[in-house]
């Protein structure tokens, strides 16, 4: 008997029909984390803990929605008595003192915490090669990066190694990773998810979200991990829906808007024939493509890289080795313990997006930059709002190709920030996206990305779903993983 | 962006650029504008700048004291303290 690539229910399942014990599932967790360790998906293991949780399970069981079933949480969430890093040096020892309001939803819905997958250091990157406890690799290939920033967490799910994880989206880090690692990714919209007790990058356009193999695990995740959230003041309380309950509402007469924007003539081949076969999956289920413009598309990556630096440069002053974390030692005095502190616990790709935050916020520079990329933002947003009035979804590509090597994209910063060219706009316009697997490129995987409207992330997981139970792509698996 | 601008957002930033890397850091950070000096070219006359996709007023709760004192767990995970503040070098003499 194994869980490996079973899904939450037939965990579930296997659970109450004892095939297998709540210890019996967790002890397989931890013997397939250190089979593939080599993968680097993990910073902070929580083993005794969870064989614990797990041996309370098997002597009480219980009919919570997760009970028993093991998640990687992203080492971006706070977690009581568990060493939280954020993927820097400078929170390298840190234990918090509590836990945020995902991962005590989640932990509350009964599932085990079994460990802190390994991210880009602060969420900033889209490869996981600035973690300051080294690169993760993707199970498709040893020299294949698995995106990022939820690097970690897409690389534990797609090596079978836990049935789902929770990520982070502020410009792509839940659904880039899932698309070059071939899982199931959702960022809800702003707000649907408390951010509390998430190390925050950038306030306006950080959310939380599953990932996880299929659309259906990510829709019982989701209705666990949401909530409104008093000590979140942009936390919803808009009325939750239960996220199963569309999954298989049909598609018929739905429609799906094509950004005529979009240059696909820029992309690989194979990209391009691999959307456009899903396009053709989902008419044959009854939608209608629809030609939309979003002509500010565009300007999504430039905007991105003013007001993500910006809230970045304002949140991480708070690391200045006085209240928690790292404190550089041998220091003068205040001001030197606040530089050297910063200096030394701050990677390169950090530093550089404080300083650009920095600049733009700076005297002189604010209405050139901030204000201005503060108004793209709008017309962004409005392009979207006014496509929405005609359409139920949007499609592209999640990305312009597949898995890249380690190293590739070189040291050239703005080479790496058009990896999130096709989902950085979900993020400055609030809206919830998703990425699933909807083909293969040379053996390795890609993704499509669905955006819905303000609120529905129903409708996006009833299309991910109804595709799912067409197609097999996201039950490819790894052939370096083990069955 | 040149030297000097590098070295004024540096200190405000409170971070160090080391000697090796500042060429380099100076060569990003002007791709890095340029690449966003491109929003320029967007007419933004009387747009009202979006600074959150809610458009909400942030919310008020009920003055009632929900949190519990952590002071003891907080100044445990500080770099240094004492059992009532956390400590740092003198700063007055």
């Amino acid at each position: 008997v194994t869980i490996k690539y079973k899904s939450i229910k037939e965990i579930k399942n296997m659970i109450s029909h004892k095939e297998i014990s709540n210890k019996e599932v967790i002890q397989e967790v931890f013997s397939l984390i250190n089979e593939y360790k080599d993968l680097n998906a993990f910073i902070t293991l929580n083993e005794e803990n969870s064989i614990k949780k797990a041996e309370e399970l098997d002597n009480n069981p219980s009919d919570l929605p997760l009970a028993g079933i093991p998640i990687a949480q992203k080492d971006l969430f706070c977690t009581e008595g568990l060493r939280t890093t954020c993927g820097s040096n400078i929170l390298n020892n840190f234990i918090p003192p509590y836990s945020a309001t995902v991962i005590e939803n989640l932990e509350n819905a009964g599932c085990i915490s079994v460990g802190k997958t390994n991210m880009d250091e602060f969420a900033m990157g889209s490869s996981n090669e600035t973690s300051f406890f080294g690169n993760v690799k993707n199970p498709w290939g040893k020299d294949l990066v698995p995106g990022g920033s939820s690097g970690g967490a897409a690389s534990a799910v797609a090596a079978g190694l836990v049935p789902a994880a929770t990520g982070t989206d502020t410009g792509g880090s839940i659904r880039q990773p899932a698309s070059l690692c071939g899982i199931t990714g959702i960022k809800p919209t702003y707000g649907r998810v408390s951010r509390w007790g998430m190390i925050a990058f950038a306030s306006s356009l950080d959310q939380a979200g599953p990932m996880a193999r299929t659309a259906e695990d990510c829709a019982f995740m989701l209705n666990e991990m949401c909530s409104h959230d008093e000590k979140d003041t942009t936390s919803l309380d808009n009325d939750i829906p239960d996220f199963e309950e569309n999954l298989n509402s049909s598609l018929k007469g739905k429609k799906i808007g094509i950004v005529k924007d979009i240059d696909l003539s820029s992309l690989n081949n194979d990209v391009v024939e691999t959307y456009q076969n899903s396009l053709k999956e989902f008419e044959s289920m009854g939608a209608e493509l629809v030609d939309i413009s979003l002509p500010n598309l565009s300007l999504s990556v430039p905007t991105y890289y003013v007001v993500a630096p910006a809230e970045c440069s304002s949140n991480l002053s708070r690391f200045d080795g006085v209240k928690f974390g790292m404190r550089s030692d041998d220091v003068k005095d205040l001001e030197e313990l606040y530089v050297k502190t910063r200096s030394k616990g701050f990677g390169d790709e950090v530093k550089r997006r404080i300083l650009i935050g920095s600049y733009v916020l700076s005297a002189g520079y604010y209405d050139a930059y901030y204000k201005k990329a503060q108004q793209v933002r709008r017309l962004i947003k409005n392009d979207f709002d006014n496509a929405f009035k005609s359409i139920d979804v949007i499609m592209t590509p999640t990305t312009r190709g597949p898995a890249f090597k380690i190293g590739s994209k070189g040291d050239d910063p703005i080479q790496m920030y058009l990896e999130d060219l096709f989902t950085i706009s979900a993020n400055l316009a609030g809206l919830p996206a998703m990425s699933l697997p909807n083909g293969n490129i040379e053996n390795k995987p890609i993704g499509l990305q669905i955006i819905g409207n303000f609120l529905d992330e129903s409708t996006i997981l009833n299309f991910a779903h109804m595709f799912q139970n067409q197609t097999n792509w996201h039950m490819y698996t790894p052939e370096g993983i083990k069955k | 962006m040149d030297k000097k601008t590098v070295t004024t957002i540096s200190y405000l930033s409170r971070l160090k650029i080391d000697n090796d890397k500042e060429k380099k850091i100076i060569n990003d950070l002007s791709n890095i504008i340029e690449f966003v000096d491109q929003l320029n070219e967007v007419d933004t006359t009387e747009i009202t700048p979006l600074t959150n996709p809610l458009e909400k007023t942030a919310k008020t709760r009920k003055d009632i004291v929900t949190a519990k004192n952590l002071k003891k767990e907080l100044l445990e995970v500080a770099p240094s303290a004492n059992e009532d503040y956390f400590l740092v070098p003198r700063v007055v003499e």
